[in-house]
């Protein structure tokens, strides 16, 4: 069995020596306007895909020569290596092909350059049944969404959906792209909440938010909108319940000051502004400082095209000092689908590298190597430009929120100050909590929390506050009392 | 020309006096005075403040608003971005 292996391994090693030599043959010899198509399946043969890249992109730009297993190739190099090395094309190049690979590309080009109408045009050339429908069905969707086309968009997210769950069964024991599509199909429906959202329908919104598993990807990352669903729904106990699963051991990692704000805005809507005041000073005390040390560790870095993905990559007990933010931040950028994908990208690029010095120096050798050396170079700025951004979009965020934060103390400073100037109070001889005060559906069950999470009721937990936003006339002792001082 | 000296002589003792009286002046006050205000008498008509005297000062009105949440536009935007 062994012997037979090590036979089998050489076999495969020699066919694929023997395709980079006929890729070179035909780069030195062939006078065929379409080499450059060949050289490129010679080399993905051979299992070259970046430098397969090179020659299939050469391929698209010199010629519009167009057949079927050029379209297998496309859609192949695609999902080995990243639409990036395909992006780069002008919109012309990506645009005189019939392929729903390269369509598929160049809608997300439009997409992110928020041409929209075009964005639309090029990804309904992809078939409902082709590899990237699902991705094309989302961005579809996303589309709509943004146009609030309700109509075509709740076709396209259930066309996703339904698309990705058969990608699913179709990946059979291939965990990581059953995972990949499951995420996708997660995605969708989280798109659908957030649509409903938008149009006011809350309980709907609520109710698409909870068929997304505890167990999926995203779960820990809709808290935050299930509990502004709740929110708008006036169910702030809800609201408050959902923004303490972030304090879980299990969700450490997810820091989000949004939820803070939230929380602060809760207590203010049911006029505990002595807790809403609480939470305002606890982000002010505990998590602007931190955000600050945060700045000063990656500010002097904004420049480095390294830096960042260098941390990404450390174990993390080496970063744990550097500031307290860090590891939680790593963490979440760890489980990001799309750096994933890219670090795989990366991980091949350089592998494939190994390969390519050894190629002999001529014309050919020095062409391959000097092109997988610049995409080696952009994934690596791609990379680091990914864990960069989302460092500093989270220092803005603390800041912009700590602006909301003085906002609801001001309003607070204000209703205050109405209260007094209308000699009242607020009515605050009631309980502090209570299960009357919570909102619960038929299948729900309650039990007391005692200062324990428990990991499957994570994400229901609910506060029993009664609003306090009753006033009573200001009682005349202390008036008295106040007017003798 | 005498009385030109004369004059001068003249002028020159009355600065040394005017100096001479500044340096001693000794000014007193007094050190206890009361006015008993509820003697005393206002020249004029007397009016009490009612509803039209007294102005009510305009509350100042808070324009920032709070933090809403309209859409998840930017998350969608985002999870487009993070496609492979």
């Amino acid at each position: 069995m062994k012997v037979l292996f090590i036979l089998l391994f050489q076999l495969l090693s020699v066919n694929a020596a023997a395709s980079v030599s006929e890729a070179r043959k035909i780069f030195n010899n062939s006078k065929d306007p379409h080499k450059n198509a060949h050289i490129a399946q010679e080399l993905y043969k051979s299992k070259y895909y970046y430098s397969a890249v090179v020659f299939a992109k050469r391929h698209l730009i010199e010629t519009s020569a167009y057949n079927e297993a050029l379209e297998n190739m496309l859609e192949k190099l695609i999902l080995k290596t990243g639409t990036d090395n395909f992006t780069t094309l002008k919109g012309s190049i990506l645009g005189k092909f019939p392929s729903p690979s390269l369509a598929f590309v160049y809608g997300i080009k439009l997409f992110k350059a928020q041409r929209y109408d075009e964005a639309k045009k090029r990804l309904s050339l992809v078939p409902l049944d082709h590899k990237f429908s699902p991705e094309a069905r989302l961005t579809l969707g996303a589309i709509a969404n943004i146009r609030n086309d309700q109509k075509v968009m709740a076709s396209e997210y259930k066309a996703c959906i339904e698309q990705a769950d058969k990608k699913i069964s179709d990946a059979g024991d291939n965990d990581k792209l059953a995972r990949y599509f499951k995420i996708l199909s997660d995605t969708c429906r989280i798109h659908m909440a957030r649509s409903f959202y938008q149009n006011g329908k809350h309980e709907m919104a609520m109710t698409t938010y909870d068929q997304i598993a505890k167990t999926s990807y995203r779960w820990p990352y809709i808290l935050v909108e299930r509990a502004w669903t709740a929110y708008q729904m006036k169910d702030f106990n809800r609201a408050l319940g959902l923004g303490v699963t972030y304090k879980s051991p299990l969700l450490s990692s997810y820091f989000f000051p949004e939820a803070e704000v939230l929380s602060a805005l809760s207590y203010y809507r049911l006029c505990l502004y002595d807790d809403a005041l609480a939470k305002v000073e606890q982000f002010y005390e505990v998590y602007k400082p931190k955000a600050d040390e945060l700045k000063a560790l990656i500010l002097p870095q904004k420049r480095s095209h390294k830096f960042f993905l260098e941390l990404a990559l450390a174990p993390i007990k080496e970063n744990e000092g550097k500031s307290p933010f860090i590891r939680q931040l790593l963490t979440q950028i760890r489980k990001k689908i799309i750096f994933n994908v890219d670090l795989v990208n990366y991980k091949r690029a350089i592998n494939e590298n190994k390969y390519v010095v050894k190629l002999p120096n001529d014309y050919f050798g020095k062409t391959i190597r000097g092109e997988l050396k610049r995409m080696i170079s952009f994934r690596t700025k791609k990379l680091n430009h990914f864990v960069k951004r989302l460092m500093f979009n989270f220092v803005n965020d603390i800041h912009a929120m700590s602006y909301e934060m003085f906002n609801i103390k001001l309003e607070i400073m204000s209703n205050k100050r109405d209260l007094v100037y209308k000699n009242k109070q607020l009515i605050a001889d009631r309980g502090r909590g209570s299960y009357d005060n919570v909102s619960r559906k038929v299948e729900q069950q309650f039990y007391e929390f005692k200062g324990e999470f428990w990991a499957d009721e994570l994400g229901d937990y609910s506060f029993g506050l009664k609003s306090n936003c009753e006033t009573v006339k200001r009682q005349a002792t202390e008036i008295t009392m106040r007017g003798a001082q | 020309m005498k009385y030109i000296v004369t004059l001068i002589c003249l002028i020159f003792t009355v600065k040394c006096f005017a100096q001479a009286t500044d340096k001693n002046v000794i000014i007193k006050y007094k050190e206890y005075e009361s006015f008993d205000l509820g003697n005393l008498e206002i020249k004029g008509s007397v009016l009490a403040p009612g509803d039209l005297s007294v102005r009510e000062r305009e509350r100042k009105v808070f324009a920032a608003g709070l933090y809403d949440r309209p859409n998840f536009i930017p998350e969608l935007e985002e999870d487009i971005r993070n496609l492979r």
